[in-house]
């Protein structure tokens, strides 16, 4: 071996020791990255935790999508809308993301559906506010959540009707979208029942005081107080209402809880006996859910609750579409989840293609007692289920 | 109608009690340190989850009582030993700094012991219940606040009016130097009254906690009512705390029925009101 081929050889041997990592991208096909907007920082650290479990678990239990495992991508919205919009622009940009799952809050959500869409991305969130699949819907955005509509109706509807000689109703409602949405569909509702409304307190977003609007509901003795707050203010409310003894006086509906995360911060002796709406409760008999029940246990030794569910639910469907459509084209995308129907947690669920909602179910339960607990995290019975949908020109989406 | 405001009147009174006992600490700090303490807030969180954790272990919510807040005092004595003394002599930007670092270290660290979900608190089963008044009812556990408030702070009040700890202290708060001069352990003194103060907010702390359960995020709602109250009675005074406590429960409860959606607002409505017509406070002077 003259040097010149001696040379050669050593040319050739380090170019193809260095050739895997150029030649893996063009042998297998790119992974499909799902990039998961997660509160993990801040004060909704508490559901960003859970919801990133469950987008966690959705890509690694979904198996190949284009011929590769899919990738996923945490970014922190530390709840709140700019740091988390600054985020998503980063990511579409640098990485060239196209498909975003989660955000806790509306406002987060709002935002990041409109930079999403501008992108041509796919984004899914189970975040509260009716304007994301209502007055601002977008071709990208897809919502799993309820909206007020159907929390008021699945909750409301059946107690007046379990309880027909509660004739008197009372709310308390924070003052801003979310709550005027739910006072607005609740008051219709009374209309429709024959039910009198004997009053409303408003309270501003950041009270957690709320002696004052339970003695102003002493006041006006209703048969039933309908708690139309949410989170850490639904739960002070709730707690000062069980002090104040109202519990004993008149049944209390909370419409919009956070489910299982939400009573466990509770505890057993201020849930007993209310009645509590929900998105989600792991005691729902379908199959899907039973296996998901099965899965996070195994996985994460945890019961799963609503952060979790709705976010491995929204990931999963995510990937359903992309392996559909067979492309990671945004529009392809989005475009096979418009009419999907899919076995959800709440059952058969369907993604209505007119405003991206998901037609599903919703939850009315009842708070038990600590003796009838069969276990740790068996805190409510299920008193009924069922969708309810702005339908027709109630529909205030409209697609560009 | 008229049943309904007597009763947001008794409800005040008890609102604006919890509110004297989160902000006096914070007064008499300053009043004698000049020191501005946003960790405030923080410890007051601490003595709500001390109460749940006492609680959760033995069941004895009279030891929580106890035992929360000489533990929130005892933390506040030696982290004024290790940290804050050190920044007194430095202006206020960096006794803000130092304490929003232990507001933070302190939530944090409540995340990593007890999770970031919050955590409910019984009523201990003496005080459960309600005193039935016509239409309307008012907890027990309230009644037994007003009531023990009230002790504390003339117990709060002997201390300070009639003890030569409590000379010392209003003295100090005069002229640290002359105090200084006169031969009194000048140090000894801030460490006393740091760990004093930062004790009555984890005292507040306990006793929150069956109205409003534990969460780590407590500190900066809390630090704020706190602030108001402070400046409102004015900066410093004991008595000021009393007044702008039970004036910021009394705004906040009759707005309640009144103007419901402005209840929280008035409590801000009621110090800029204040500051326009004494602008050092209610019982501060400049």
């Amino acid at each position: 071996m003259n040097r010149r081929s001696f040379l050669k050889s050593g040319l050739a041997a380090s170019s193809l020791l260095a050739a895997p990592s150029l030649l893996r991208p063009a042998m297998a096909a790119t992974p499909v990255t799902i990039h998961g907007l997660k509160s993990m920082s801040g004060a909704f650290a508490s559901y960003g935790k859970f919801a990133e479990m469950g987008s966690k678990l959705a890509v690694q239990d979904f198996g190949p999508v284009l011929g590769a495992p899919a990738d996923y991508v945490t970014i922190d919205t530390e709840g709140n809308p700019g740091k988390a919009v600054r985020k998503v622009q980063e990511a579409i940009q640098q990485q060239g993301a196209k498909f975003f799952q989660g955000c806790t809050l509306s406002s987060t959500a709002l935002a990041v559906g409109k930079e999403v869409a501008k992108a041509g991305g796919v984004f899914m969130t189970p975040a509260g506010a009716d304007e994301i699949t209502g007055t601002e819907c977008n071709a990208a955005t897809f919502r799993w959540t309820v909206p007020t509509y159907g929390a008021i109706h699945q909750t409301v509807r059946p107690l007046a009707k379990a309880l027909p000689d509660k004739k008197k109703w009372y709310t308390i409602t924070p003052q801003y979208v979310f709550g005027d949405a739910l006072l607005t569909a609740a008051k219709d509702l009374f209309k429709e029942l024959g039910i009198q409304h004997v009053g409303n307190s408003y309270h501003s977003t950041t009270e957690q005081e709320f002696s004052g609007y339970l003695t102003n509901a002493m006041a006006a003795q209703p048969d039933v107080l309908l708690i139309l707050n949410f989170g850490g203010q639904a739960a002070n409310c709730l707690r000062q209402a069980a002090n104040f003894g109202l519990k004993s006086q008149m049944t209390v509906l909370v419409a919009w809880t956070a489910g299982l995360d939400w009573f466990q911060s509770l505890g057993p002796e201020l849930l007993e006996d209310v009645y509590l709406g929900a998105q989600y409760w792991h005691q729902v008999d379908t199959p899907m859910n039973a296996a998901l029940v099965k899965r996070v246990k195994e996985v994460y030794g945890i019961t799963p609750n609503y952060p979790l569910a709705a976010d491995y639910i929204s990931t999963k469907v995510i990937l359903e579409a992309i392996k559909q459509s067979g492309s990671t084209d945004g529009k392809a995308v989005a475009k096979a989840m418009e009419g999907m129907t899919y076995d959800g947690p709440t059952g058969k669920e369907t993604i209505r293609a007119q405003d991206h909602q998901v037609i599903k179910d919703y939850y009315l339960l009842k708070g038990k007692a600590k003796a009838q607990m069969k276990d740790p995290d068996d805190y409510a019975t299920l008193v009924s289920h069922g969708q309810s949908f702005p339908t027709g020109d109630a529909i205030l989406c409209k697609m560009a | 109608m008229l049943n309904l405001y007597l009763f947001q009147i008794l409800n005040g009174l008890g609102l604006g009690m919890i509110y004297f006992l989160i902000s006096v600490g914070l007064t008499i700090i300053f009043g004698l340190l000049n020191f501005v303490n946003f960790a405030h807030g923080a410890f007051f969180m601490l003595g709500c989850y001390l109460c749940y954790a006492l609680l959760a272990a033995t069941g004895q919510f009279w030891l929580a009582l106890l035992a929360g807040p000489l533990a929130v005092a005892a933390l506040a004595w030696g982290a004024e030993k290790l940290l804050i003394r050190r920044v007194y002599h430095l202006p206020h930007t960096f006794h803000i700094l130092i304490t929003v670092g232990v507001a933070l270290i302190l939530q944090e660290s409540a995340i990593m012991i007890w999770g970031p979900i919050g955590k409910s608190i019984p009523i201990p089963e003496a005080l459960q219940g309600v005193v039935a008044m016509g239409k309307f009812a008012y907890p027990k556990y309230r009644l037994f606040l007003i009531g023990f408030s009230a002790v504390i702070g003339f117990l709060l009040w002997l201390l300070l009016e009639r003890t030569r700890f409590g000379a010392l202290v209003r003295a100090g708060s005069e002229s640290t130097e002359m105090v200084s001069l006169l031969g009194a352990d000048i140090y000894k003194l801030f460490s006393l009254t740091f760990a004093l103060g930062v004790g009555l907010a984890g005292l507040a702390g306990v006793l929150s906690g069956p109205i409003r359960g534990a969460h780590p995020f407590l500190g900066p709602e809390v630090l704020g009512i706190a602030f108001v109250v402070v400046v409102i009675g004015g900066m410093g005074s004991f008595g000021g705390a009393l007044a702008g406590g039970l004036l910021i429960g009394l705004v906040q409860s009759l707005m309640t029925t009144i103007w419901p959606e402005g209840a929280s607002l008035m409590i801000y409505g009621a110090m800029a009101a204040v500051i326009l017509w004494r602008p050092y406070g209610l019982f501060g002077r400049a």
